[in-house]
C-alpha cells in the first residue's frame, strides 16, 4: 500500500514538474527578451531569438526601419506548408548509419512505414562510430542496396561527397518544406542539397537547476560572471565544471563556445579558422592566444576538477549526476548519459550558454546538425525513390518526434513537440537564442589542425606553458599540413 | 600442394605488401585518385616530421621498458612456480588471467585505477601517507607511457610465464643434480644452468612482447588515444590516425613500412644480443 501511494505520489509529482516545465518553456521562451508576452508585430530587444520551431513560431527581426519586432518565423526553405511522404515502389534498400542505441525507435518508424507501403522494406545496417567513421565508405561505396546512409558534418559529409556518393535531394519537396532551412547548411554544397542532417545538438553546459536554485546560484551570463560562479561554486565544495578534459572528443565541445563570440563578426571568425585549418596562420595569432589564456583563466580560477587533463568523459557525467558538480560542458546528447546514471536528475537539466566576453555577445550558444541523411546516387533509381520516399516519412512531424522522443535528440523538423520528454523540453528553450553552428567543425583537418589544437589547449588546462604550446603545436600542425 | 598455398599467401600477405609498397609512393586521400610523388613522403617522413620522431622515441622506450619487465618477471615467477604442485597450478591460472581478457576491458579497468581524482592507486598512495607519490598518471605528459607500459606488463606477464615453465621444465634435473654436487648455489646454479638453457625460450618471449609492444594500439587507444600532447603515441596508432583520420593513406602507409623496418631491426639485434640462430645458441 506504502509502495503504491509512493508511486502514486512519485507519478503525481513527475506529472506536476513536466506540466510546470510545459508550461514554463511552452510559454513563449522569449519572455525573458521583453516585458510582455511576444506578439506579432510587437517590439522586441534582441536580434535573432525566437519562441520555438513551430510554423506558429515568432522571430525578433530588424525591419527596414531599423526598429526590432516580433515577426513570423519561416521556418522551411519556402512558406508552404510540410508535404507528406512521397510513395516508394516496391523493394527492398538497406539503411546504414551508427547508432546502435537508436536501433528501437528506429525500428518502430521503419516497421509503421513497411506496413504502410506494402512490399516495400527497409532494412537497418548498423556499425559503432568508430567502425562507421573508418569503414563507411568503402562499404556504402561497393554496396548498391545501401540506399540510404547518414554522414557525420565536416570530414565525412565531404568525403562522400567527393565520392560522388551522395545523390541531389534538392528538388525533393520535403526538404524544402519540412526541415528548418538553417539546419540544411551542413549538408549543403554550391547551393545544393545532398542530406537531411536529422539530429539538431546543441553543444552548451547542462547545468543542474535544482543546485542552482539551492545554492542560491545565478546562471553566468558574462565571462567575469563565470569567473565568479567558479570561484563561488568551488568555495562551496562543488566541481563548477565537469570538464572531462582526458577525452579530447567532449572536452573539445567547448572550444565552440569560446569560438563565438572571438570575432568581431561570422566572416571574420570563418576567415581565422580557415587560415589556421590551412597553415596560413599560427595558433600564436592575438585572437587564439586570447581563447588560450582564457583556458588557463578557467583552470586558475578553479572551474575545472583537480587534475582536468586526467577527468575523463565516464568520471564526469558521473559527478554532474551525483550533484558533486554544478555544470557538465558537452551539449544537449549528454543528457541520456546522465539519466541513466541517475534517473532522479530527469527534469533538473537546463542548458545555459557560456559566455567568454564581457561586452555584448555576438552569439547566445551553438548548435549543430548532423546525422545526415542522404541517398546513395550509385543506387538503382527504384532504390533511390524508396530511399527519398523514407527519408521524407522521417521527415513528417510525428515520426521526427517519435525519434526525438525516444532517443533524446532534438532534430531538425518543423513542428516536433518535445513535451513527452522533460529533458528535451527542459533544454529547448536554447532554441529560442541566437546560436552558432558549431564552428569547431569547421576545422576540417582533423588530425592534423583540429586535434592538436584542442590537445595544445587542454595540457594549457593542466598547467602547460600558454605560449610554448601554442608555438610547439603550430610547428606540429603546418608539418603534418604539408606531409 | 605448395602452389594453392602459395597462391592463398600470396593474396592473403604478398599482395597487400606489395600495394602497401605503391601507396607509399602516393599521394592519396582514399576516394580520389592517387597521385604519383615518388619518395616525397619518405624525405618528409624522415626530415620534417617531428611528431613521427617523437613518436618513434615512445615506442622504443615503451619497447624497451616492457620486453625488459615482462621477460624478467615472467623469469622470475617462472622460475618460482616450476614445479607442478597444486598451488603452484593454481598460481600459474591466476597469472595467465588477465590475457584472456579484452584489452579494452584491461584498458578501462587500469583508467579507473589510475584515476587521480578516484583512482585506488592514489588513494593506496594516500591512504599510507605518500601523498607526494599520488600523480595525475594518464593525464600527465611525463608518466602517460610508463603508465601505460605498466599496464602491458601486467597484461602479458602471465603468458610469458608459461612459455617459461614449458621451456624450463625442459632442462635436465642432472645439470642441477651435478651442479649441486659441485657445491654450486642457487645463484650460480640460476646463471650457469637455468639462464644458459633457457635462452631459446627467452629469445622467443623477447621476440614475441617486442612485437606485441609495436601492437598495443587497442591498449592505448582504451587508456589515453595517445594523449597528452602525443605522449603515450606509438607508431601504430599514429599509422590509424594518418589513415583513417586524416585520410592521407600514401603517408600512413610509408609510416607502415617504416615501422616493419623497425621491428626487424629490433628483431635482428635482439637475437644478436642473445646469440641464438635458429632456436639454439652458438
Amino acid at each position: 500500500m506504502k509502495t503504491k501511494g509512493h508511486k502514486a505520489f512519485a507519478s503525481l509529482r513527475a506529472g506536476v514538474v513536466a506540466t510546470v516545465a510545459a508550461a514554463l518553456v511552452i510559454t513563449p521562451l522569449a519572455v525573458a527578451n521583453s516585458a510582455e508576452a511576444p506578439t506579432f508585430g510587437k517590439r522586441c530587444t534582441t536580434e535573432g531569438v525566437s519562441t520555438g520551431q513551430t510554423t506558429a513560431s515568432l522571430i525578433c527581426t530588424e525591419g527596414s526601419n531599423g526598429r526590432l519586432t516580433w515577426q513570423r518565423v519561416r521556418l522551411g526553405s519556402t512558406n508552404a506548408r510540410p508535404v507528406a511522404t512521397s510513395t516508394p515502389p516496391k523493394g527492398t534498400i538497406e539503411f546504414h548509419h551508427w547508432r546502435p542505441e537508436d536501433r528501437a525507435v528506429l525500428q518502430g518508424i521503419i516497421d509503421k512505414y513497411e506496413s504502410r507501403y506494402p512490399g516495400t522494406k527497409i532494412n537497418q545496417v548498423i556499425m559503432t562510430s568508430v567502425d562507421y567513421t573508418n569503414l563507411a565508405f568503402a562499404k556504402i561505396n561497393a554496396n548498391r542496396k545501401a540506399a540510404v546512409f547518414v554522414t557525420s558534418r565536416g570530414g565525412q559529409f565531404n568525403q562522400f561527397f567527393a565520392g560522388g556518393l551522395l545523390a541531389d535531394l534538392s528538388n525533393q519537396r520535403f526538404m524544402r518544406q519540412n526541415v528548418i532551412a538553417s539546419a540544411l547548411t551542413p549538408g549543403t554544397v554550391g547551393g545544393k542539397v545532398y542530406g537531411l542532417p536529422y539530429q539538431s545538438l546543441f553543444n552548451n553546459p547542462l547545468y543542474n537547476a535544482e543546485l542552482f536554485a539551492k545554492q542560491g546560484w545565478k546562471v553566468p551570463t558574462t565571462w567575469s560572471q563565470t569567473l565568479a560562479f567558479c570561484r563561488t561554486a568551488k568555495a562551496a565544495g562543488f566541481i563548477p565544471f565537469a570538464w572531462p578534459g582526458a577525452t579530447r572528443g567532449n572536452a573539445g565541445q567547448i572550444i565552440n563556445s569560446f569560438l563565438m563570440n572571438s570575432a568581431p563578426d561570422l566572416a571574420t571568425l570563418e576567415a581565422r579558422i580557415l587560415a589556421v585549418d590551412t597553415g596560413r596562420a599560427d595558433l600564436t595569432a592575438p585572437w587564439f592566444v586570447e581563447i588560450a589564456n582564457k583556458y588557463k583563466a578557467m583552470a586558475d580560477n578553479g572551474c575545472f576538477p583537480a587534475n582536468p587533463t586526467g577527468y575523463n568523459d565516464t568520471v564526469a557525467p558521473a559527478d554532474f549526476a551525483a550533484g558533486k558538480a554544478a555544470i557538465y560542458p558537452t551539449g544537449t546528447f549528454g543528457m541520456s548519459t546522465v539519466t541513466r546514471l541517475n534517473p532522479s536528475m530527469s527534469g533538473k537539466m537546463k542548458m545555459m550558454s557560456l559566455i567568454t566576453t564581457d561586452s555584448r555577445p555576438l552569439y547566445q550558444g551553438i548548435t549543430n546538425n548532423t546525422f545526415i541523411l542522404s541517398v546513395n546516387a550509385k543506387a538503382s533509381a527504384t532504390d533511390q525513390r524508396i530511399a527519398a520516399s523514407f527519408i521524407s516519412f522521417l521527415a513528417q512531424a510525428e515520426n521526427a518526434q517519435a525519434y526525438a522522443v525516444g532517443t533524446s535528440q532534438h532534430v531538425s523538423i518543423i513542428n516536433v513537440d518535445y513535451a513527452a520528454n522533460v529533458d528535451l523540453l527542459n533544454t529547448s528553450d536554447i532554441m529560442g537564442k541566437k546560436l552558432l553552428l558549431a564552428p569547431r567543425f569547421l576545422f576540417n583537418n582533423v588530425n592534423n589542425v583540429r586535434n592538436p589544437m584542442e590537445d595544445a589547449l587542454i595540457a594549457i588546462t593542466g598547467g602547460a606553458d600558454v605560449m610554448k604550446t601554442l608555438t610547439d603545436t603550430s610547428r606540429t600542425i603546418k608539418q603534418g599540413l604539408s606531409s | 600442394m605448395a602452389a594453392p598455398a602459395f597462391a592463398l599467401y600470396s593474396f592473403l600477405y604478398l599482395y597487400p605488401a606489395v600495394t602497401n609498397l605503391l601507396y607509399s609512393t602516393q599521394r592519396w586521400d582514399g576516394v580520389t585518385t592517387p597521385e604519383f610523388v615518388g619518395l616525397k613522403n619518405f624525405q618528409n617522413l624522415l626530415t620534417n616530421d617531428d611528431l613521427f620522431l617523437k613518436i618513434l622515441g615512445n615506442n622504443i622506450r615503451f619497447s624497451l621498458i616492457v620486453v625488459i619487465f615482462q621477460t624478467g618477471f615472467a623469469l622470475l615467477f617462472a622460475t618460482f612456480l616450476l614445479k607442478n604442485t597444486r598451488t603452484n597450478i593454481f598460481l600459474r591460472t591466476v597469472y595467465f588471467f588477465p590475457t584472456i581478457l579484452s584489452s579494452v576491458s584491461v584498458g578501462l579497468i587500469w583508467t579507473f585505477l589510475y584515476d587521480p581524482n578516484y583512482g585506488f592507486i592514489n588513494a593506496v598512495l594516500k591512504a599510507i601517507g605518500l601523498d607526494s607519490l599520488a600523480m595525475n598518471w594518464l593525464g600527465d605528459a611525463r608518466f602517460s607511457l610508463y603508465a601505460v607500459a605498466l599496464t602491458q606488463v601486467w597484461f602479458h606477464t602471465g603468458q610469458m610465464v608459461v612459455i617459461y615453465v614449458a621451456g624450463l621444465q625442459q632442462i635436465p634435473a642432472e645439470l642441477y643434480e651435478a651442479a649441486e654436487v659441485d657445491g654450486a648455489s642457487r645463484w650460480q646454479q640460476f646463471k650457469n644452468v637455468t639462464w644458459p638453457m633457457a635462452l631459446p625460450t627467452t629469445a622467443v618471449v623477447v621476440a614475441y612482447t617486442t612485437i606485441q609492444t609495436f601492437r598495443a594500439f587497442d591498449l592505448i587507444y582504451a587508456m589515453t588515444s595517445g594523449g597528452p600532447l602525443n605522449s603515450s603515441d606509438l607508431l601504430v596508432t599514429m599509422v590509424f590516425n594518418t589513415a583513417f583520420v586524416g585520410y592521407k593513406f600514401g603517408y600512413a602507409a610509408t609510416q607502415t613500412i617504416f615501422l616493419v623496418l623497425l621491428v626487424l631491426l629490433v628483431t635482428y639485434l635482439q637475437r644478436r644480443v642473445l646469440r641464438i640462430d635458429d632456436g639454439t645458441k652458438k
